[in-house]
């Protein structure tokens, strides 16, 4: 209807309104002010979808706010965001459910020497609430005149073959019934045309996916996840003090790997000190793991029952909670152009977490995200005339950047212990570049009959943990979650791992109705998507539901 | 072509309450702690606005969307334009802040008359379409307000519109069933109460949002008449959390063991269950009355009572009976006590105060009847029990004034529930209720007698009266009452007044109220809330007819079709099974109510009636007849089971003085849950069977 008011036409439009599209936004309008920039974000407000530890690395923020609002670190929201930096940087290693060592000398003769290892020290970081970042970067692109839109999903990426870009996006329809059917508030996706598409949708993206296919893009070793779940816990005063206030915990082995006996999965725990009287306790666990009957929840609650963990936070209440894949396979599994060698192709360039820039040996991703933004500003308006040079450029940039030497330096990190497993593959690790590429298979594959050993008694009540992380969807619209093939499930899947999609997903979505295997929650998804990567038979698909649906985080 | 103006609210989302919401000394919940959104019913509103323009086909009609408040409402009126609305405004003055919903109504209603003249080119032809209330001060009463400011036909609880030759013919909800109607002439109010399809923002629209002007209008620009904390004629006086439920709220695992607790709790307990914001101090009486002259244990707040108390015993240390004379230096020493914690100033007020006997207020406490066709509906006498009450603390009369045709053989049944005069306007014209027409009948009758308390039931229909009635005769309202009081505010100078005490904010406050400015006082309550008194025959009583010259001019509406549910429901059944919209249909509801009604009745021997949430009738599960809650009927059986009900507010205040409630949802997080005393968490389609086997076994 308003086609010809040149709305559904924007210069540059950014897909995600996370810490990489901000950034991008950001620097664009500092660097060519007259640039017409419009990011789009499929959550309801910024921040909501946001979901991370999260140590921040501020060189990259610094920078760009620098350059944008000079005036920043004066404003109220800077101390309420960057409130906590970092003077306490612990990481532990468990053993069993009461034993802990403190293995930080480790890292700090590893830093001494030069090797990788080192770069797992976190002093002088900020520990953040990702969500409350975006919602202030969110501010700043405001006030620099970058049209930022919530609540609106993008489903497809306009791909044009002959020329190899992209005209733009679709949005996704609105007003369908749970079967399809136009209500009378239906409404049908726009076409939404731009010069420059960026996509920064975050781990993996559902039109990056989508462009990678089209457009042909490879990754010289597919993506690895892992899945992380979050709890954001009111501990007392005491507590908190005894935690301390600038404190980061980085917790590896028990529950999810002990020696000789297994598990022998790869991640972590982490307690960080959040806002006032607040903990962040949560667990990261490689999606390589084999253990059907494993669910990351379940190692969260082994690692609150830990005594170490257990002291900070025992009768504190849970008041937020989250769940969200981080993709893992470093520098080798960032898609690029096989011609060109560009992230991303023509007008398109692809950044933060949906191309995969995050650093294993940091366990941080964050400041590559801000990072990227800006070097895909920095491209776009330095060929404005010529969007077809963007993805090029931006790659360019980043190879000189930050970002592309600290990515190459832990670039053979995960594979490593993909392929060697934890024991033989971190001690591997430390030899860098020496080591050979290896070639690791796709995280559903790893999937065995096997039982994870130190399985709670009792069920993860995610029924409450989706309720803390305040997530909805207008409950009256078409499933967004889809099995590809229901013989599967029954034939293949059930007999083989008992539907393990039913243990997995954090948020309940899956349930066995009558014999059948279905998403029978799509409402309380999380937008994780896990389950498009962790079903043994690669037969789940997520899709973007409906704007402004899912989950809404406050301070995660 | 007609022209629409929407009123749209910014209200805290209340569907995200977290703990760390409430105040946790106070237990009060800090507003800012929530995130603004546009009230849902408004939402509602504005695309009902939107399939009106679309039905009459009005390509070039303008929507104007028009909120008051902070100048974040902003927020809500980009939602309006990134939906379908053409133009903007926003009245936001720090002159306009602190109003009641007099002092809200009065300024918006003054702003429509500007957009009719600035946007509209003076073009008489409009809608004012609004959501029929919002979320936190869920009154209802503001478009009835505007209505009477504005002299327009007010049609409320509107659900459904169609456009049938040239004009809009709207469904409405009235208590116990629904009705067509067309109004007469525009412009009319129009307030929405449900409008399942809020539009979706599109991107193009989003993005001019952002490029359009917001006028933004100062009280001055307006030129209201009453505005603010100063134009408004209700005052809060007191926010406190809700008592906590008293409800067990207890988890059962399996059908069997509720099954055994059916039985038990049926056959147990007596029945009754306590009536909720009745003060503990006891009956009220008069200054006057008072054994001593210094007693003020009838004080409004809490504190002024221990005040008031501590003034007392410093005086009677001090030997001080005759307040009158009490001099500068008895003051002095007053003040020097140790159980003395006020200044002066107020010293001085409380002892002014003290001189106070007579009641602030004079007149009788007057009930405005409901009835259909001379049925007088239960909610009447409900409060005919309160008005007796308070009438007899304030020592003065009851009357319950009616509206009708051909009354003569109502006062009876009036009189024995406890009214002392029965005031009768009759008329023709009156014989269906009309708002327009009958808010002239009752405002006269008011305007001549002036009673010092008026109640209304919050029904409907007494929800469109009561603000109609009390906006014409310049006095304040108070809806939705669940405890009405009267005490005193002897600092401030008030002996005998009404306080009002009703759930806000979705009813995660309550908030106690009392009336300024005004010759009488009036509120709306829940039906089911108060209390009938038992029929006396051998009461006496007076009737007095009151004639108001009616006219067809006055009447407002055209009445196209009244449908009511067949009439043998039987609400005072002692066992009510419900079913919601979990139900999913209409054979799901047939089948599987219906099966444990029958397992009910035959088990405990008593006949089981069917309820349902407004949702289930909404999707023709089962007849509105038996529709249960706010809208529907307010029941109070020993036992209520509801299927597959999510237990919003509307519906749980319907079933507030049942002895025991359970529930079975299949949703963990229902709110129903915190509000019964048993429950299962599972689907209906496979709880109930094994309930019903249980049962009969």
């Amino acid at each position: 209807m308003a086609n010809d008011t040149g709305l559904n036409r924007a210069e540059v439009l950014v897909v995600g309104g996370g810490p990489a599209g901000l950034a991008c936004g950001i620097q664009l309008k500092v660097l060519r002010p007259e640039t017409e920039v419009v990011v789009i974000e499929k959550g309801a407000e910024l921040g909501n979808h946001n979901l991370s530890g999260a140590v921040l690395e501020p060189e990259p923020l610094h920078t760009l706010l620098d350059s944008a609002a000079p005036l920043w670190r004066d404003s109220d929201a800077a101390k309420n965001v960057l409130h906590a930096k970092i003077d306490k940087d612990n990481v532990m290693f468990l053993l069993g459910r009461k034993l802990s060592f403190n293995i930080f000398i480790a890292l700090k003769l590893a830093k001494m020497f030069g090797l990788g290892f080192g770069q797992m020290i976190h002093m002088g970081d900020y520990s953040v609430s990702i969500s409350r970042l975006t919602k202030w970067m969110g501010r700043i692109a405001r006030d620099i005149g970058v049209e930022v839109l919530c609540g609106f999903a993008a489903e497809d990426i306009l791909y044009d073959e002959a020329t190899g870009q992209a005209r733009g996006v679709k949005l996704v329809d609105q007003g369908l019934d749970k079967e399809g059917r136009k209500q009378p508030n239906y409404v049908k996706g726009e076409t939404i045309e731009a010069k420059f598409v960026v996509l920064a949708e975050g781990c993996d993206g559902l039109l990056t996916e989508q462009f990678v296919e089209k457009a042909r893009l490879e990754r010289q070793t597919p993506q690895l996840y892992s899945v992380g779940v979050k709890e954001l816990i009111k501990v007392s005063a005491e507590q908190y003090n005894k935690f301390s206030a600038g404190r980061v915990v980085h917790a590896m082995g028990y529950p999810i790997w002990t020696p000789v006996i297994g598990p022998g999965m790869f991640g972590g725990g982490i307690v960080y000190a959040g806002v006032q009287e607040h903990l962040s306790v949560g667990m990261i666990v490689g999606a390589d793991w084999k253990y059907c009957d494993f669910n990351t929840q379940d190692a969260l609650t082994r690692l609150k029952e830990h005594k170490f963990v257990k002291q900070y936070i025992e009768g504190g209440t849970v008041v937020e909670a989250g769940a969200k894949m981080i993709p893992e396979g470093g520098w080798y599994a960032v898609p690029r152009d096989p011609t060109t060698g560009s992230i991303g192709k023509s007008n398109v360039m692809i950044l933060g977490d949906s191309a995969g820039f995050v650093n294993m040996l940091k366990i941080k991703g964050l400041h590559n995200a801000i990072d990227s933004g800006m070097q895909a500003a920095k491209a776009i308006a330095d060929c404005t005339d010529q969007p077809t040079d963007a993805a090029v450029k931006y790659t360019d940039s980043i190879l000189k950047s930050n970002v592309a030497k600290e990515m190459k330096s832990a670039a053979k990190f995960r594979q490593t212990v993909a392929k060697f497993g934890p024991l033989q593959g971190m001690p591997l690790s430390v030899f860098g570049d020496l080591l050979p590429k290896f070639n690791t298979e796709p995280d559903y594959e790893a999937m065995m009959v096997a039982k994870y050993r130190l399985k709670p008694n009792q069920d993860f009540d995610k029924d409450t943990f989706t309720a803390v992380a305040a997530t909805e969807h207008r409950e009256e619209q078409p499933s967004h979650l889809t099995i590809l093939d229901k013989s599967i499930c029954q034939t293949k899947c059930q007999p083989k791992f008992g539907a393990p999609c039913i243990t997995f997903c954090p948020a309940g979505v899956y349930e066995t109705i009558g014999d059948e295997v279905k998403p029978a929650n799509p409402s309380n998804c999380l937008h994780c998507k896990t389950c498009q990567r962790k079903c043994p038979f690669d037969n789940i698909r997520w899709t973007v539901p409906e704007g402004a649906g899912g989950p809404r985080y406050k301070r995660m | 072509m007609s022209n629409y103006i929407v009123l749209v609210k910014q209200v805290p989302d209340v569907s995200q309450i977290t703990d760390n919401a409430f105040d946790p000394d106070t237990g009060t919940l800090i507003r800012t702690r929530l995130a603004s959104v546009i009230n849902e019913l408004d939402s509602q509103a504005l695309a009902f606005a939107n399939h009106m323009r679309k039905l009459s086909a009005g390509g070039g009609a303008k929507i104007v969307a028009l909120t008051m408040g902070p100048p974040m409402a902003e927020d809500v009126l980009r939602y309006s334009l990134s939906r379908c609305a053409d133009k903007v405004v926003l009245l936001t003055d720090r002159a306009l802040g602190g109003a009641d919903t007099v002092a809200t109504a009065n300024p918006l209603a003054h702003a429509i008359r500007k957009i009719v003249k600035d946007v509209f080119g003076g073009n008489e032809d409009y809608y004012i379409v609004t959501g029929m209330q919002s979320v936190d001060g869920d009154t209802a009463q503001v478009p009835a307000q505007i209505a009477e400011e504005l002299k327009l036909p007010c049609i409320a609880y509107v659900t459904d519109v169609e456009y049938k030759n040239g004009r809009f013919e709207f469904t409405r909800i009235i208590s116990g069933g629904s009705q067509v109607v067309a109004a007469r002439k525009t412009p009319v109010v129009v307030t929405v109460a449900k409008y399942e399809y809020p539009l979706f923002a599109t991107f193009s629209l989003a993005r001019q949002a952002n490029r359009t002007r917001v006028f933004m209008w100062g009280s001055e620009e307006i030129n209201a008449s009453m505005i603010g904390a100063k134009g408004s004629k209700t005052a809060v006086i007191r926010v406190f959390p809700p008592g906590k439920t008293s409800r067990k709220c207890e988890h059962v695992k399996d059908a069997q063991k509720l099954a055994k607790i059916l039985v038990e709790s049926f056959s147990s307990g007596n029945g009754e269950p306590s009536e909720e914001g009745d003060g503990e101090v006891g009956r009220y009486i008069l200054p006057a009355k008072r054994s001593d002259r210094l007693d003020r244990s009838f004080e409004g707040t809490a504190k002024e009572a221990e005040d008031f108390a501590a003034l007392r015993k410093t005086l009677e240390e001090l030997g001080i009976s005759d307040v009158e004379q009490t001099d500068d230096s008895a003051k002095e020493k007053i003040l020097e006590s140790s159980e003395v914690r006020f200044h002066k100033k107020a010293l001085e007020d409380m002892l002014e105060g003290l001189k106070l006997t007579e009641p602030s207020y004079k007149g009788e406490v007057w009930v405005v009847a409901e009835h259909r066709e001379r049925v007088m509906h239960p909610a009447t006498y409900e409060l005919i029990g309160k008005a007796r009450e308070l009438a007899d603390s304030v020592e003065t009369q009851v009357g319950v004034v009616v509206a009708g045709k051909g009354l003569e053989g109502t006062s009876k049944e009036l009189i024995a529930a406890g009214a002392d005069n029965v005031y009768l306007v009759e008329d023709d014209l009156l014989a269906e209720f009309d708002p327009i027409a009958h808010r002239k009948a009752i405002a006269d009758a008011i305007q001549t007698y002036w009673p010092q308390i008026v109640l209304y039931a919050a029904t409907p229909q007494g929800r469109v009266l009561a603000p109609l009635v009390s906006y014409r005769v310049k006095c304040g309202l108070t809806a939705d009452c669940t405890g009405l009081d009267i005490r005193d505010s002897s600092r401030k100078g008030q002996i005998g007044i009404l306080l009002q005490t009703r759930p806000a904010l979705g009813g995660n406050v309550m908030a106690t109220i009392c009336t300024k400015n005004s010759r009488s006082q009036m509120a709306t309550a829940r039906p089911g809330v108060m209390k009938r008194l038992p029929a006396d025959a051998s009461r006496k009583g007076t009737v007095v007819k009151h004639k108001v010259d009616i006219t067809k001019n006055d009447i407002s509406l055209e009445i196209i079709k009244t449908e009511l549910g067949a009439g043998d429901v039987n609400f005072e059944a002692k066992a009510i099974v419900s079913g919601g919209k979990g139900m999913q249909n209409r054979d799901n509801y047939e089948q599987l109510v219906g099966s444990l009604c029958d397992a009910l009745d035959r088990r405990l021997d008593t006949s089981v009636e069917r309820g349902a949430s407004r949702a289930a009738v909404e999707q023709g599960f089962i007849e509105r007849v038996h529709q249960v809650g706010q809208t529907g009927t307010a029941v109070g059986p020993k036992l209520y089971v509801a299927l597959g009900i999510s237990g919003a507010i509307q519906h749980m205040i319907g079933v507030a003085n049942t002895e025991t409630i359970v529930a079975i949802n299949s949703d963990p997080n229902a709110p129903i849950f915190k509000q019964c005393d048993y429950y299962i968490v599972g689907t209906v389609e496979e709880t109930i069977p094994q309930l019903v086997k249980a049962l009969e076994d």
